[in-house]
């Protein structure tokens, strides 16, 4: 699959794998997300989205995460 | 010597009473570690943050003997929250009260090896002899993970024992590997690209220099100030002006090379942690959707999600007024079984009044709430320990941003349900001190379990049983009404703090989904144990206390003759009952309230058992519960019911709001270090309670509710 459909990970279709290209949060907030596992080239699985969030699953732990921070992590398909 | 070659003394053996730290991420099963290895009993949680204080236990092996201290849980050494700088400090040797500590077991779960890892890599680093713990390994197991313990502790340096801390399986050999010298230390095989790597060392040894640190400590530090931004090493006062040049010159070279610093660091020690997995995990492919997917896809739906959330909290009101009156009853009866008997068996006279209308009837009064009680914290210790609530939390995200709090709030206040001082405490995880503040300013707000037996004597005594709709039962519709008041109260005042006081913008929110599981029997069956033990505690000492001087003063000084009325009337609690009721008459109380107001003060349900002592001095021959007691009581004067179902709505409304509870004043100094904040929470919760009544009362009377 092509790797070079960039997007945030809030555009991440239900259930697609995405990998982690960089964040763009608050600096902390980037440190803080990278040091749970939402670092850079990270897989990263939509497990679904709702109530203006997401939940995700990245390192096989399930995250629920805010709109505003889905939206600093940019992903693209993974391979 | 480890399997290594290295020597690795025994990080306790033979010497004075050692310290060994518990470190691990939130939910890794460390608090039940800590249980299991020292026999202390604790709260066992599954979301993040249930670890807020310091827990210390002894663990004795043989002769050894060593102090655990469970540190709270944390995801790295770089704080976020003040729980996670509590443990940083502590293992880098910076905390002020303790020392550095001997050795650490770091509690890692199976099940989420690659995030646990990035705290394993950081532990390793400090150069304390370590032990890994891979608890949860059943589960793993079950899940059709495989995990070579060897390749693990090769790729570590580290002993790794597994553990199943529910089970206590494999904590003797924990406390083998840890007491009898069997903990590795080794740097962490974490590779940082050469130039970052250069710089990095070279910090590390000018902070050696200038400030003395230890070498693991400087090393970290070094990191943390490469990886800072430029604004925030501005803010920076603590290291010498020679060594914040170099850190500038530094980001300059490391910026110009193309490095994102931020990032490299983490990054680096991900690519560590595959690695390691690589060589030591392997895991069965899975297709389709999992059970947890599945689960999920119906209990955090957008709509299903919240039908269910609020069904659950219904179950819970109707459960805790249904199914809670039987052993209610029993207990009422048990205790008026004993007034029968030590009145019949002691002759007339003060002391027998003093233990059958002083003690007996009072501790009675609060003690029948007992099984409610319970019964809230079986649903709560329930909700925790499925890995339900954090997924409430998820589905509360969204409403608690609309107020300005943030989705980890919820937890707090959900807390709080139980009592507002682990709620207040449990806010130590919100990273952001506004959002943190304004979450204690209002989780009092939400009802406690300790207005529980106030809501549940007013409702017995004004409410009619009657059904609503042929479903729900209108006390169970009141209850249910009260701490959605206190709820729906506590996210407006923090919307008006947050607009007002505690400007900022909105805060982000994450939340680690625990996996679902069954909840432990045993667990929940000790947190109910933990709860109803303490309660009777309190019911045993402050409240049998308060209810013996209650009695005193409702009953001296002595009138002869009279009514039982004109007698409680005579008495000190009559003169005092008098001095406060110009101020509440507004609110449609009488001085009787009055003193159940004022002795609540010590804690709110002792407002039951002041009215159980003033209702029984006072009474006259009415046979029956304090409830029936209530209802029969009419104004001598007037003649008029001295409970209307408007009075008890409004001692219910006031205790819903009103800061009636010094203990957590108490813990509110503690946790904001001083007394403006706490000063403040009771002036506006006093305030918000009185106008709010007032308001409630107006209306009832206008809408001609009064009678």
């Amino acid at each position: 699959m092509a790797t070079n459909m960039h997007m945030t990970l809030i555009d991440a279709p239900v259930g697609s794998r995405v990998r982690i290209r960089h964040l763009t949060s608050r600096p902390e907030i980037s440190t803080r997300l990278r040091e749970l596992g939402f670092c850079e080239n990270a897989i990263v699985r939509c497990v679904m989205k709702g109530y203006g969030n997401i939940i995700c699953e990245v390192h096989n732990t399930r995250v629920g995460l805010d709109s505003v921070l889905a939206r600093g992590i940019h992903v693209s398909v993974s391979d | 010597m480890d399997r290594d070659g290295t020597p690795t003394p025994g990080a306790v053996r033979g010497s004075r009473t050692g310290l060994i730290a518990l470190v691990g991420n939130p939910n890794s099963g460390k608090t039940t570690l800590f249980n299991a290895l020292t026999g202390l009993r604790q709260r066992v949680g599954n979301y993040p943050g249930v670890t807020v204080e310091r827990k210390e236990g002894r663990m004795r092996l043989g002769d050894t003997e060593a102090v655990i201290l469970d540190l709270p849980g944390t995801y790295s050494l770089t704080p976020g929250s003040p729980d996670e700088r509590i443990a940083t400090e502590i293992l880098l040797g910076k905390a002020p009260h303790t020392p550095l500590p001997d050795a650490v077991i770091c509690v890692v779960d199976a099940n989420h090896l690659e995030r646990n890892l990035y705290l394993v890599s950081q532990v390793i680093e400090q150069n304390i002899p370590t032990v890994v713990a891979l608890n949860m390994i059943d589960i793993a197991r079950r899940h059709g993970m495989r995990i070579d313990i060897r390749a693990l502790e090769r790729e570590l340096g580290v002993r790794v024992i597994p553990t199943v801390a529910r089970k206590s399986e494999g904590v003797g050999e924990l406390a083998r590997a840890v007491l009898g010298g069997g903990s590795g230390r080794r740097a962490s095989g974490v590779r940082l690209p050469e130039p970052v790597e250069r710089e990095t060392e070279e910090l590390t040894t000018l902070l050696v220099r200038a400030h003395q640190f230890s070498l693991p400590r400087a090393r970290s530090e070094a990191i943390s100030l490469l990886s800072a931004d430029g604004a925030r090493l501005e803010e920076t006062d603590h290291y010498a002006p020679g060594v914040l040049a170099h850190v500038r010159r530094d980001h300059e070279k490391l910026d110009f090379l193309g490095f994102d610093r931020r990032a490299v660091f983490v990054e680096s020690r991900y690519a560590w942690v595959r690695e390691v997995c690589a060589h030591a995990v392997t895991r069965p492919a899975t297709e389709g959707m999992t059970r947890s997917d599945r689960l999920d896809a119906i209990l955090t739906h957008r709509i299903w999600g919240v039908v269910i959330f609020i069904a659950l909290m219904a179950i819970v009101f109707q459960a805790m007024f249904s199914w809670a009156q039987l052993p209610m009853n029993l207990i009422r009866s048990g205790f008026d079984e004993l007034g029968t008997l030590v009145s019949s068996s002691m002759p007339a006279g003060d002391l027998r009044d003093l233990i059958v209308h002083g003690g007996i009837a009072g501790v009675a009064a609060v003690v029948a709430f007992l099984p409610q009680i319970l019964f809230l914290f079986l649903f709560l210790g329930f909700l925790e320990d499925t890995g339900y609530m954090a997924r409430a939390a998820f589905i509360m995200g969204k409403v608690m941003s609309r107020v300005g709090l943030h989705g980890k709030s919820f937890i707090p206040l959900l807390s709080s349900f139980a009592c507002a001082i682990p709620g207040i405490m449990a806010t130590r995880t919100i990273d952001n001190g506004r959002d943190r503040l304004a979450t204690m300013l209002v989780a009092p707000l939400v009802s406690c379990s300790a207005r529980l037996p106030v809501y549940a004597l007013m409702i017995a005594a004004v409410i009619p049983p009657l059904s609503v709709m042929g479903i729900v039962s209108l006390p169970a519709l009141t209850m249910l009404s009260m701490y959605l008041l206190g709820m729906v109260m506590a996210l407006v005042m923090a919307w008006v703090f947050k607009k007002t006081l505690l400007k900022g913008g909105p805060p982000s929110f994450i939340i680690e989904l625990p996996p679902y599981t069954i909840p432990s029997l045993r667990s929940t069956l000790m947190l109910m144990w933990e709860r109803a033990w303490l309660f009777l505690k309190r019911a045993g000492t402050i409240i049998l206390g308060a209810s013996i001087l209650l009695w005193f003063l409702a009953s001296y000084p002595k009138l002869d003759g009279g009514t039982p009325a004109e007698r409680l009337n005579h008495s000190f609690v009559g003169m005092a009952g008098r001095l406060v009721e110009p101020v509440i008459r507004p609110l449609g109380f009488d001085w009787k309230i009055g003193i159940g107001l004022l002795t609540s003060l010590i804690q709110r349900e002792v407002f039951v058992s002041t009215m159980a002592t003033i209702y029984d001095v006072g009474s006259d021959g009415t046979s029956g519960g304090l409830p029936e007691k209530l209802r029969a009581a009419h104004n001598p004067v007037t003649g008029a019911p001295e409970f209307t179902a408007l009075t008890g709505i409004c001692i219910m409304v006031y205790y819903v709001l009103a800061m009636q509870c010094f203990s957590t004043v108490a813990v509110m100094r503690r946790e904001t270090n001083g007394w403006k904040w706490p000063l403040f929470q009771v002036a506006y919760m006093t305030a918000l309670a009185y106008s709010v009544t007032f308001i409630v009362y107006r209306a009832g009377l206008a809408m001609g509710l009064g009678g």
